[in-house]
């Protein structure tokens, strides 16, 4: 089982945004880099799968130089090798051509099963893994929840719907799945696989994005405003109490 | 030859001895067990070592311990009983040859035969109490199996049987000697005399030799046996203590990882990382759990032990000798050590608050082994507490295990009319004051941290912080195994700190302090470090803090384990404490200074929760509320975490207040504004 892994690096939910005075692009210093988090998730459900039904995982990011860190970390913690689309002139790029980029450099791998998670933190698209299907002619399944091996080429998922509602899913070999984050519990990097992952293959190929033909550009990028403010009533619990009946009533009008 | 000295050794006797000397020698393979330990170079100074063996070893320095009264008389009396008898047996060796009788005393020289038999009943009481402790006292934290236990013959009950049987067995073949010899002095043997008048002469005289030949064989049996009964641990401790370099006793060792990854030799899968079974530890280590007595003092004090938490430490130790023999001298194929022997919740149940090790009498280092182990399971395994994994990873992504930006490390003092000057502003001062990732983002900790700059700022320091450039110490990562990333954080923040010049680095964390101070010279970094505690303390007694009393606050202070029994500092926050209340408004918890009880953070603790048992915060709250105190003082980032935690947990928020030292003192100040 050929088992290919989507990942990318995003911004530490907790780093300081700021953008840069061209409004298109984010200032990278005092920026923590880490592993988008469902991203995370679908790696270790790769690692899992391969732990009991065997097989290899690759993992591929697109993303500037700085995205090898994340390989490190994904071979540190048991992918065997890795392909490291680099893009030389990083700015905006769509998620068509994203997902075109990445089908043209996996594609001649013939992979069992392409995973990625659910959406990226940074930008939110939500479509990558879905888009590669179709470009592959694969079948595909999003929001899966958990996975289960029928047999060597059908694989059978859970997938979330609205409101407490699930659906179970056969799907056969070649497959995309979207995964979506808590389906497992991610491991942690040991130092000794930090330590082997200096000797397993990284391909790198270097990109130059011009090539693709633009479908959306990018106007503008900047931090929400706040609009909303928290507001704290303080007092004894009856002056507290009427405080939010008043609120509710006078100014929500829910009362 | 003096005829008082003589009498008639037959020659018989010297075969026995020799058989029995063989097969002592025999026996004590056990102890070189420890051979297939790893090295463990340590600086042989000979008077130290000398030292160790005469106060801790001979001397039971430790074995006398205020927590356990009874156990400590319990041990002298058997202790210095056998101790005088093999004192007696010596000196008979050479006077029963006629060796050096003009010096030595014989049995009959009224101060020697007075000891002797002194030294017999010594032995004779204390092996009755050690039996009524076993049988009618029955602690239940001691081994429950009396006849059995150490893998070893007699057990713990059986070899105190041996004794008194050997002792009367001494006493007897004295009484028949003072009967038939009838010596002018006979009634200094004070217990073989009255024995001796109890039947007629002609019956010692039939008596005697089966006397003598009896005692003579049930010591040599005696002897023979030492290296297979608890006994062994006259041989095996004194070698363990003598052999402890006590100066870095409970020091976790330095692995050089980077070494290890540098190296292209090294044997990336098979190298071993950790300790997981018996040959990954040192010989030293070896020989601490060769050692143990099984006297389970470490596990009644141990805060884990104590809530129903999984750890016994003492059985941690028990489990690596029971390893051991079974891979050396027995040869079975056993379970593993860890998943086997020891469950990973044991070794994640641990605050390494030191308790065990301050408890020791025969100077075990707990902790450091079971670090060591833990860093099989994250080095090797990749398999830290799932909770505790968290904080790993943020704090290897923003150097705080909070995950709060690196960026935000000032952001406490927006709060503050003191904005505290920067190293890279000044370049160079006399303090850099260590905020601590708790100080920078935990906002009870701010608190603190903004009392420390009221302190300073007050006592005109010339002080800096490193603001964006500090970075976690490495303390809960290196306790919870993580050595690759706890070098990581020394190397990074030594490296910052050798661009610039300062005298003295002022910590408000133990933790913090005690890793820059104790931890940080293996990697090239050496400071002065000192406690904010230590620091407030010169500068009240120099003058340069003036506080006022002005509480009525009746005041308990909880000492840190890595301020108090790691640091040794015990003093400085209670003469704080002093000089802002009155000072019978102090009053101490039952289990203070040495003996003070974890608040359950430590090793890595504060990041993960072993569900099982009770809190072991709220158990020290307890012991805090019992004081009828209304202020808790501390004087750590994690205690005051902790303790204001158990303070909510059990609804004492209006009874009871949780306050560093430092607040308490920032506050008098202002009162004297």
């Amino acid at each position: 089982m050929k088992i290919c892994v989507l990942i990318k690096q995003v911004p530490d939910k907790d780093s300081k945004i700021r953008i840069n005075s061209d409004s298109k692009t984010i200032d990278s210093t005092n920026i923590t880099n880490i592993i988008n988090e469902s991203d995370n998730y679908a790696l270790e459900e790769a690692l899992l799968l391969k732990e009991k039904h065997g097989g290899e995982v690759v993992v591929c990011t697109f993303g500037n130089e700085s995205s090898n860190g994340i390989i490190k970390t994904a071979l540190a913690k048991g992918a065997d090798r890795g392909i490291f689309i680099i893009n030389t002139k990083p700015h905006y790029i769509d998620i068509l051509n994203v997902a075109k980029i990445i089908t043209d450099n996996i594609k001649s791998e013939k992979f069992d099963i392409i995973l990625s998670g659910l959406q990226s933190d940074d930008s939110g698209n939500c479509q990558l893994g879905l888009l590669i299907a179709e470009m592959l002619n694969t079948s595909h399944a999003s929001l899966v929840m958990s996975t289960e091996m029928i047999d060597d080429s059908t694989i059978k998922v859970k997938q979330e719907l609205e409101s407490g509602w699930f659906q179970w899913t056969e799907l056969n070999f070649p497959t995309s799945l979207t995964i979506q984050s808590g389906i497992n519990t991610p491991r942690y990097a040991a130092l000794r696989g930090i330590m082997m992952a200096k000797n397993k293959p990284v391909e790198k190929i270097e990109l130059d994005i011009s090539g693709y033909t633009p479908f959306l550009s990018l106007e503008k990028l900047y931090i929400p405003s706040k609009s909303k403010e928290t507001q704290f009533i303080n007092g004894a619990p009856e002056e507290i109490a009427s405080t939010i009946v008043n609120i509710l009533a006078n100014e929500i009008k829910v009362l | 030859m003096n005829p008082e000295h003589s009498h008639n050794v037959p020659q018989l006797f010297y075969i026995f001895a020799l058989i029995s000397m063989f097969y002592m020698a025999y026996n004590l393979r056990r102890l070189f067990t420890i051979q297939i330990g790893k090295p463990d170079s340590r600086p042989f100074n000979f008077l130290s070592q000398l030292y160790n063996s005469l106060s801790f070893g001979v001397g039971q320095k430790k074995v006398y311990s205020k927590r356990f009264t009874y156990a400590s008389i319990m041990h002298f009396l058997i202790g210095w009983g056998f101790i005088e008898l093999v004192f007696a047996t010596t000196v008979d060796f050479f006077t029963a040859r006629g060796w050096f009788t003009d010096y030595l005393p014989g049995f009959d020289t009224p101060w020697f035969a007075f000891i002797n038999d002194t030294g017999g009943i010594m032995l004779i009481a204390g092996c009755f109490m050690a039996l009524i402790r076993r049988h009618y006292i029955k602690p239940n934290i001691l081994p429950q199996n009396n006849f059995s236990g150490r893998g070893t013959f007699l057990g713990d009950s059986g070899i105190l049987f041996f004794l008194i049987f050997l002792s009367i067995g001494g006493f007897l073949t004295e009484a028949s000697r003072l009967a038939i010899e009838n010596p002018i002095t006979a009634h200094w043997s004070w217990v073989g005399y009255a024995i001796s008048k109890t039947t007629s002469l002609s019956n010692w005289i039939y008596l005697k030799p089966y006397m003598w030949w009896g005692h003579a064989i049930t010591s040599l049996i005696f002897i023979s046996l030492i290296p297979m009964t608890k006994m062994f641990h006259v041989i095996a401790a004194i070698a363990n203590i003598t052999l402890t370099n006590r100066k870095k006793h409970g020091l976790i060792k330095s692995m050089n990882i980077s070494e290890i990854m540098e190296n292209p030799d090294s044997d990336i899968e098979n190298i071993s990382l950790g300790a997981s079974n018996v040959k990954d530890f040192s010989w030293k280590q070896l020989l601490d759990s060769v050692s143990c007595t099984e006297c389970a003092r470490c596990s009644s004090v141990c805060p884990a032990t104590r809530a129903g938490k999984p750890l016994s430490p003492m059985k941690i130790i028990t489990d690596i000798r029971d390893k051991l023999y079974s891979e050396t001298i027995n040869n079975n194929k056993t379970d593993d050590l860890i998943g086997g022997f020891i469950s990973e919740t044991e070794l994640w149940s641990c605050t390494t608050c030191g308790a065990c090790m301050e408890e020791c009498p025969v100077l075990i280092e707990h902790v450091p082994t079971i670090i060591d182990m833990r860093r099989h399971l994250v080095l090797s395994e990749g398999k830290p507490p799932t909770q505790a994994k968290e904080s790993l990873e943020k704090t290897m992504q923003n150097g705080n295990p909070w995950g709060f930006s690196k960026e935000d490390r000032l952001k406490w003092t927006e709060q503050s009319d003191f904005k505290p000057p920067t190293l890279e502003e000044k370049n160079e001062v006399d303090i850099l004051y260590w905020v601590g990732c708790a100080g920078s983002y935990d906002p009870r900790n701010q608190n603190i941290a903004l009392s420390m700059l009221k302190i300073l700022e007050t006592a005109d320091i010339d002080y800096a912080v490193l603001g964006k450039e500090e970075t976690c110490t490495g303390d809960s990562a290196r306790r919870l195994g993580e050595e690759y990333l706890f070098e990581t954080l020394a190397k990074q923040n030594i490296e910052t700190m050798s661009k610039y010049k300062f005298n003295k680095i002022v910590a408000s964390c133990p933790h913090c302090m005690h890793t820059i101070l104790n931890e940080y010279p293996d990697f090239g970094g050496n400071y002065e470090v000192v406690h904010h505690t230590e620091l407030i303390e010169e500068l009240i007694s120099t003058g340069k803090l003036k506080t006022n009393i002005n509480s009525d606050e009746t005041i308990t202070f909880h000492d840190p384990c890595y301020l108090g029994r790691h640091n040794k500092i015990y003093n400085e926050p209670r003469n704080i404490l002093k000089k802002v209340t009155n000072i019978e408004n102090i009053i101490e918890m039952k289990e203070n200074k040495e003996s003070s009880m974890c608040c359950g953070a430590g090793g890595g603790n504060m990041w993960h929760e072993i569900n099982e048992g009770e809190r072991v915060n709220v158990n020290r709250f307890n012991q805090a509320m019992e004081t009828g105190a209304t202020t808790v003082a501390t004087a750590c980032s994690f205690c005051t975490i902790m303790m204001d935690d158990a303070m909510k947990v059990t609804g004492n928020e209006n009874t009871m207040k949780v306050q560093d030292i430092a607040e308490i003192v920032s506050d008098s100040i202002e009162s004297s504004v």
